[in-house]
């Protein structure tokens, strides 16, 4: 009886039981290969070689140097990941921000000229000259002068013709002006890198600051934007600001620019030339507004300021007023101009004795 | 500017010359001259151009020009890709791919695909040059041949034909092949070899003694239906690097597993699934601890090995030794890898098995040729589609000239030099066979089989050791005197070992003859101021004929330009330099000669009717042209045609292209191949040893191709054969008057072959392979540490063989030399290799500027932590010293993993320095090849092959240091 | 219109240089100028891997975006090529050129550079079809002939490919098909687990042998 009983039980327990396992079975089965498959992912788990090369070649997690047996520069790079970078710049920020750089400073000269106008020597001309530039600073000065605005031409050529000068001068006619360009740049390049460093030492004494007087003049602005023309001596601070900013940039430019050089026979690689490309053309443009500003002041900015470049002199009063520091220098002879160091070159009719730094007309 | 016919080149720097070159030829005669037009605008107002150099130096257009497409084959490796070649007025002005060939699909090498600079050929040599008091002059052909064959005569008469050498070559074609083994046979000696002796001949020695045949089973083109591919000692991705065309496709459509077993990682290994890498000169070790494992787990394939295999057994105990610590201890391979490419191979099947010259240059490079053979028919993987020892020859034509037997122990055909053999040869040649027999030395100075042999009968010098031939005293060789002239007739010396004394030797030759299409190496590294005459002989490319690829397929060629500037097509030469010495007329009995330039129709007609033994007698010239013009009607996988004129032929007729052209034989594709009737290309191995051996039945049982009547193994058939079986009336009247009392290899014709085919038999015989062969050194092939060895510990377990008093000639060290030290001065192991741009000795390829410009440096390879150890940087000069003596100058390249440390790998394609001196002005003007180079067999060392002489290049020492 | 494009399969690229000499063949490249190379990765060390490199014919070209003086032009086919009569060689392309294609011969002082020469895809340049002056200046123009560079026509195991993107993409699709899903992107693990046949490669054995 309880044996019948406890067999029936365990009977039902064997047919919950086996449902129950059928059911599980069913579900669970399936599911078997995938575990597998899934054990097996992670056992099995080796790079995929076609990501890693790409990975590699795109030098994302170390250096992966390639060979190649085909010599010139670069060659065993495969992917030149920079390039794209350099592009970026040189089309997207280069060209536009460096023309709006120089349209604004430009536009800012203009519109100075139209409220400002002219500056002219307030005394007048007192028909006694000054000796302020030796004929060597002054032939150094010319043909700094020159190549600059060669380079800076054609460097601007290089950059903006493509837009500006090709619809004038179509294809032909532009690539060879931008040839013609290319050539004064790379050669032109070469004389600027000699005059350079002569322009460096023949300007330097007259060149660094004088922190009492040069801090004042800046805080007045040189008297540009109003109110009283501050002291200045011989070369002011504004002047001695362009010094530093034309000799700096001067040599920033040379270097790079030689790196940018005869890759022929340097045989330098992209990375340098895209990274010297990028410091050249910033420099440059900046030292091209500096330029600008300069160019405004010696020429149409301030009467009788082109004269002391062309000639060697000035006129007294325009040194009182510009450089009064300087004139009073001349007027007690201290400081000895470079006139009397050099009678001889001053050229023109100067009756003054020798000791004299004044001529007169 | 005139460019019909190429000038002397003026001394240019090679940048120039490549400039001029780029502005010449094709330029002056572009396809669409005739439309240019307007359109020629001052290109450019500013001379800062490249092209305007080219405008300006832009000659009037010749008009009207015709082209011509021509079909010829590459002339570097022995993969034979086609080329299309576009001419125009006699100048090669294109090459096109040959989509439609069967083998290449279009496709080439660096090598192949600058073939087209043969046709500017700037730096060949450009017409006979005599080198007197040290200087490079001018001279006639007339004269050349005059002067040449008077002194080969003068030393004819004082010491016997012997003393003259012809060293022939891979480059040939088939009928220059053939004709220059008869040539030597016409002068008497059997002193004549070419490069097969340098690169496979333990192959052909051993595999054609296992199974019959010494050449590539299967093809190229096979390997498609591989299921698993094993290469050794060989790097294809650079030898042969269309063959992975074929390749890739096993491994991307099969599924089938890559196994590269080398010392270096190569750039085939860079592709494989699996890299083995063993010690150099292990390969015994590797290949034995693969079998291992196949017997431990019964992998083998049993009932193949019952029908079909001779000798397992003993094989079973040798491999037996080759447990997996004493593989890991030998070759350095650990168990876990070697386990895994013997199961790969087991279970992956058919395999196939390609090997190279990294298997065959050693000291036992027969028993490591036998021991492939014996893994793969362990395996079962023999006489079937996929499966196959695939053995990659080197040249274009190394397999035809070692097929016509340029080579110093046959004749063409494998016919050897027994009397049987010369009367076969006399009747193919209509020659008087005593007449023959009186060109040869009359003395004995050896034994054969107890009894006096004649020099006729005996093995000359192999090219190996053609040095020793002229160094060594003449008394311990088996000639009359030493070697005095040698005749380098299309043969780099910087191929070969042992440097200094080759150059001892050059400088002692009386006569120095080098006829090539370049000056070579062997022009300059002597010291010699007169005796040495420059030939320029015409490249493949300015003659015809036919070439037999690596898988057994001839080939013809199409002539695509005439001989540039004074040179001759090497058969002209021959035919020009026999008159002189007197057998013109025996050499070209039945062979027209026009303009003394032998026909070469005649020649592939002569040879066919004398080729028996391996079947290059199906291949009539008309039968080679009519493929050549189908290349398109061919299978990419199988070879063979579907439909077209050649239907079923398998192309190029592989051989053995049995019976002659009329029975129509469609070639063998894979050799040994059962399930095909031996008239559709199936076969069986050949009864080459005997029918029985101890008490052994050596014939095949119960194995036959589809369709044999014997329904058993039997042997080869002779006429009485026939007779018994009653097949003796199948034959014609004809064909019984020519077959009573021959056998197949010498029934002139054919008759006998074509009977037993027609039963469905395999004219010689169906036997069993043997993987013992009972008459080489090591019957079972056994391991032995090269002559030059690190490890010493080694050595008394592994012994090289005892010195050899006569062997081939010249006596042959081998204990005397392993028993001394080197390791303490010499601790790294030399081997060597090839690279994709060069083939050869490379003054060829060197010369070519399109490859020049991609390999300027010899270099080594080694590794870093060598280089750290010896304070060597990349890209440094180095000096690789060998245990010899000889110091060579070259490149560093370190790598991190390409070698092993302790291993210097070398390229042997450089030459033209020695021993760190440039002699590049010691080449006549202007033939100097572009990039020259220290060559690396200058520094390698004595060792000799035990059945061949084949030279050990793969496993020697060497020492570092910086230069 | 097709879109000409180059393709190499890494999985296959041999470095066997025949694209670089084929293109020196067709185009009778001087000594020194390339416009094909082959770049190998991890030479000599397991999972070197090579690929044939040139002009890859961008559809947004940078050295078209930064030449100076606008002398690249795209033909119908998209093939970027450019003008040597216009071209001043600056060498801005070679700066931004991802895969280093513009070539430079010398010319003039101090080795200073030519005029920019780089692969045309084999279509020549802007002179009449196959005339000698745009043969003299760009070599071949075999797209004019109905034909693809020679690079990839000769290429030893048709690693690199040439012609229309699709057609390209498609034979590229197929193959990766064929190598069931091996070497590149998805499944790659679990195909070669699965197969018990390829594992990553690593170099096993030493060459001075055991001990």
């Amino acid at each position: 009886m309880s044996n019948n009983k406890q067999s029936r039980i365990r009977h039902h327990r064997m047919v919950v039981f086996s449902l129950l396992s059928l059911v599980v079975l069913t579900l669970v089965l399936p599911l078997i290969p995938y575990a597998i498959a899934e054990l097996g992912e992670t056992a099995g788990n080796v790079a995929n070689p076609g990501t890693e090369y790409w990975r590699d070649v795109r030098q994302r997690d170390r250096i992966v140097t390639g060979t190649t047996q085909v010599r010139g520069v670069d060659t065993d790079v495969l992917i030149n990941v920079t390039g794209e970078e350099w592009r970026q710049f040189r089309m997207g920020q280069l060209a536009p921000y460096g023309a709006i750089v120089l349209g604004v400073m430009v536009g800012i000269l203009v519109v100075y000229y139209l409220v400002r106008g002219k500056i002219r020597i307030e005394a007048g001309r007192s028909g006694e000259r000054v000796r302020r530039y030796t004929s060597a600073e002054m032939t150094v000065h010319w043909i700094l002068a020159i190549t600059f605005v060669l380079l800076a031409l054609s460097g601007l050529i290089l950059i903006y013709g493509r837009w500006v000068l090709i619809p004038l001068l179509g294809d032909a006619g532009f690539s060879a002006t931008a040839t013609a360009s290319k050539v004064i740049h790379n050669y032109g390049g070469l004389l600027f890198a000699a005059i350079v460093p002569v322009a460096f030492f023949l300007y330097l004494k007259d060149s660094l600051f004088n922190l009492k007087v040069d801090a004042k003049w800046f805080l007045r602005a040189g008297g540009y934007l109003g109110g009283e023309e501050p002291s200045a001596e011989k070369v002011n601070a504004g002047q001695k600001a362009w010094y530093w900013v034309a000799m700096l940039g001067g040599f920033v430019l040379v270097a790079s620019g030689l790196v940018l050089d005869f890759p022929n026979i340097f045989q330098q690689g992209r990375e340098w030339l895209q990274g010297a490309h990028v410091i050249h053309t910033i420099v440059a443009i900046g030292v091209i507004v500096f330029f600008f500003v300069h160019l405004y002041l010696a020429t149409i900015g301030v009467e009788g300021a082109l004269e002391s470049i062309t000639s060697g002199h000035v006129d007294a009063n325009w040194a009182k007023q510009h450089h009064d520091l300087w004139y009073k220098e001349l007027q007690t002879g201290q400081g000895g101009g470079s006139a009397s160091e050099e009678p001889s070159m001053s050229g023109g009719s100067h009756a003054g004795g020798v000791a004299s730094p004044i001529a007169k007309d | 500017m005139k460019l019909v016919k190429k000038k002397e080149g003026a001394d240019q720097s090679p940048a120039q010359v490549v400039l001029n070159a780029a502005t010449m030829d094709r330029r002056t005669f572009l396809k669409r001259s005739g439309i240019s037009a307007g359109g020629i605008a001052a290109a450019s107002s500013l001379p800062l151009s490249m092209m305007q150099k080219a405008s300006a130096a832009a000659e009037p257009a010749a008009s009207g020009g015709k082209t011509d497409q021509l079909r010829t084959i590459c002339t570097h490796c022995s993969v034979g890709c086609g080329i299309y070649a576009e001419v125009e007025n006699g100048v090669w002005t294109g090459q096109e791919p040959a989509f439609d060939h069967p083998f290449n699909r279009g496709a080439h090498c660096a090598k192949g695909a600058s073939v087209r600079e043969h046709g500017h050929g700037e730096r060949r040599l450009k017409y006979p040059t005599k080198l007197v008091d040290g200087k490079w002059t001018k001279v006639s052909w007339e004269q050349a041949i005059n002067e040449i064959g008077d002194q080969m005569k003068a030393i004819r008469e004082q010491s016997g034909p012997d003393s003259v050498y012809w060293l022939g070559s891979a480059k040939h074609n088939n009928e220059q092949a053939y004709l220059f083994r008869k040539f030597a046979a016409l002068w008497g000696t059997n002193n004549v070899d070419h490069q097969a002796r340098i690169c496979h001949s333990t192959t052909v020695a051993g595999v054609a003694n296992t199974w019959g045949y010494g050449a590539m089973t299967n093809s190229y083109n096979d390997i498609h239906n591989s299921k698993a591919i094993l290469i050794i000692g060989g790097n294809p991705a650079e030898a042969h690097p269309v063959s992975l065309q074929h390749v890739f496709r096993a491994t991307e459509r099969n599924n089938a597993p890559l196994i590269v077993i080398d010392p270096r990682f190569t750039r085939t290994a860079a592709h494989a699934d699996l890299f083995m890498r063993i010690r150099p000169g292990t390969d015994m070790a590797a290949v034995w601890g693969m079998l291992w494992h196949i017997f431990e787990n019964g992998w083998e394939d049993k009932e193949f090995i019952k029908q079909r295999v001779y000798g397992m057994d003993e094989i079973r105990a040798e491999v037996a030794k080759w447990t997996p610590d004493e593989v890991e201890r030998v070759s350095g391979v650990p168990e876990e890898t070697v386990k895994r490419a013997a199961q790969l191979m087991a279970q992956n099947r058919p395999g196939t098995f390609i090997w190279c010259m990294g298997g065959t240059q050693h000291t036992i490079g027969n028993n490591n040729t036998r021991a492939y053979c014996v893994f793969q028919l362990a395996l079962g993987n023999m006489g079937v589609a996929g499966g196959g020892t695939n053995i990659f020859r080197g040249h274009d034509n190394v397999q035809g000239a070692t097929d016509f037997g340029v080579l110093s122990h046959t004749l063409p055909g494998y016919y050897g030099l027994s009397g049987g053999a010369w009367k076969h040869w006399a009747k193919v040649w209509d020659v008087d066979h005593d007449w023959l027999v009186g060109q040869f030395d009359q003395g004995s100075y050896e034994e054969a089989k107890g009894k006096p042999a004649k020099p006729m009968n005996t093995k000359g010098i192999p090219v190996s050791r053609w040095i020793d031939g002229v160094l060594e005293d003449k008394a311990n060789m088996a000639q009359k005197d030493n070697v005095r002239a040698m005749v380098f007739w299309g043969h780099a010396p910087n191929s070969q070992t042992r440097g200094p004394d080759m150059k001892e030797a050059m400088e002692k030759l009386d006569l120095m003859v080098i006829i090539d299409p370049y000056p070579t190496v062997s022009a300059v590294m002597h010291d010699r101021t007169d005796g040495v005459y420059l030939l320029p002989a015409a490249t493949q490319f300015e003659t015809y004929g036919s070439v037999t690829a690596s898988n057994r397929s001839l080939q013809w060629r199409d002539k695509v330009i005439d001989p540039l500037f004074e040179s001759l097509p090497d058969h002209t030469i021959m035919y020009k330099l026999a008159g002189k010495l007197g057998f013109g007329e025996q050499l070209c009995k039945n062979i027209a000669v026009e303009n003394d330039e032998p026909n070469i129709e005649d020649i592939t007609r002569e040879f066919n009717k004398g080729m028996w033994t391996i079947g290059y007698t199906g291949q009539s010239p008309e039968r080679l042209k009519q493929h050549q013009r189908n290349w398109h009607t061919f299978d990419y996988t199988s070879l063979e045609a579907r439909g077209g004129p050649a239907d079923g032929d398998y192309y190029g007729m592989p051989w053995p292209c049995w019976g002659t052209a009329e029975m129509g034989h469609p070639g063998t594709p894979n050799l040994y191949d059962t399930s095909k009737p031996v008239a559709r290309g199936g076969l069986n191995f050949r009864a080459r040893f005997g029918v029985e051996r101890d008490g052994v039945n050596l014939l095949a049982e119960g194995s036959y191709p589809v369709g044999n009547e014997l329904r058993d193994g039997h042997p080869e058939f002779t006429a009485d054969m026939l007779k018994q079986l009653g097949w003796w009336d199948d034959l014609t009247d004809a064909e019984k008057q020519l077959a009573d009392g021959k056998n197949w290899k010498t029934d002139r014709s054919g008759g006998i072959q074509r009977v037993a085919i027609k039963h469905g038999c395999a004219p010689f015989g169906n036997a069993k392979a043997r993987s013992v062969v009972w008459t080489f050194p090591d019957p079972v092939p056994v391991h032995r540490e090269p002559l030059y060895t690190t490890r010493r510990d080694l050595v008394e377990k592994y012994p090289s063989y005892e010195d050899r008093k006569s062997f081939y000639r010249l006596p042959t060290r081998y204990g005397s030399i392993q028993a001394k030290d080197y390791t303490a001065d010499f601790p790294l192991i030399m081997t060597s290799g090839r690279l994709v741009e060069y083939e050869g000795g490379g003054d060829e390829s060197r010369s070519n500027p399109w490859l020049a410009e991609l390999q300027q440096d010899m270099f080594a390879e080694i590794n870093i932590e060598d280089a750290n150890n010896y304070g060597i940087k990349d890209g440094e000069q180095i000096w690789v010293d060998g245990p010899e003596g000889a110091s060579i100058k070259v490149m560093a390249k370190v790598t991190q993993e390409g070698v092993a440390p302790g291993v210097v790998w070398l390229p042997f394609h450089f030459g033209g320095h020695f021993q760190g001196k440039d002699l590049r002005d010691k080449y006549p003007k202007g033939s100097d090849p572009y990039v020259l180079g220290e060559a690396c067999n200058t520094a390698f060392t004595y060792g000799y092959d035990s059945v061949t002489q084949m030279q050990e290049t793969k496993a020697s020492l060497c020492r570092i240091r910086s230069a | 219109m097709a879109r000409m494009k180059f393709l190499c399969d890494v999985e296959r690229c041999i470095e066997c240089n025949a694209c670089v000499t084929a293109c020196k063949n067709e185009n009778e490249v001087p000594w020194g100028v390339n416009r094909r190379r082959v770049v190998t990765i991890n030479d000599g060390s397991p999972g070197e891997r090579s690929m044939s490199v040139a002009c890859m014919h961008c559809s947004d070209a940078p050295c078209a975006a930064v030449c100076p003086v606008d002398c690249f032009y795209y033909t119908d086919d998209g093939v970027v090529l450019h003008d040597k009569d216009i071209c001043i060689g600056c060498g801005y392309c070679f700066y931004a050129c991802p895969f280093g294609a513009p070539q430079f011969p010398q010319d003039g002082a101090f080795g200073s550079r030519g005029k920019m020469d780089k692969c045309t895809f084999c279509a020549g340049g802007p002179e009449e079809d196959n005339s000698p002056e745009e043969h003299a200046k760009y070599g071949s123009n075999r797209l004019a002939e109905g034909k693809l560079p020679l690079c990839a026509e000769m290429c030893a195991t048709k690693a690199l490919l040439a012609g229309d993107g699709d057609t390209v993409a498609d034979i590229y699709r197929e193959r990766v098909t064929w190598r069931g899903s091996s070497g590149i992107g998805w499944g790659w693990g679990v195909a070669y687990g699965k197969a018990g046949l390829r594992e990553g490669k690593a170099i096993e054995g030493k060459a001075t042998g055991g001990e």
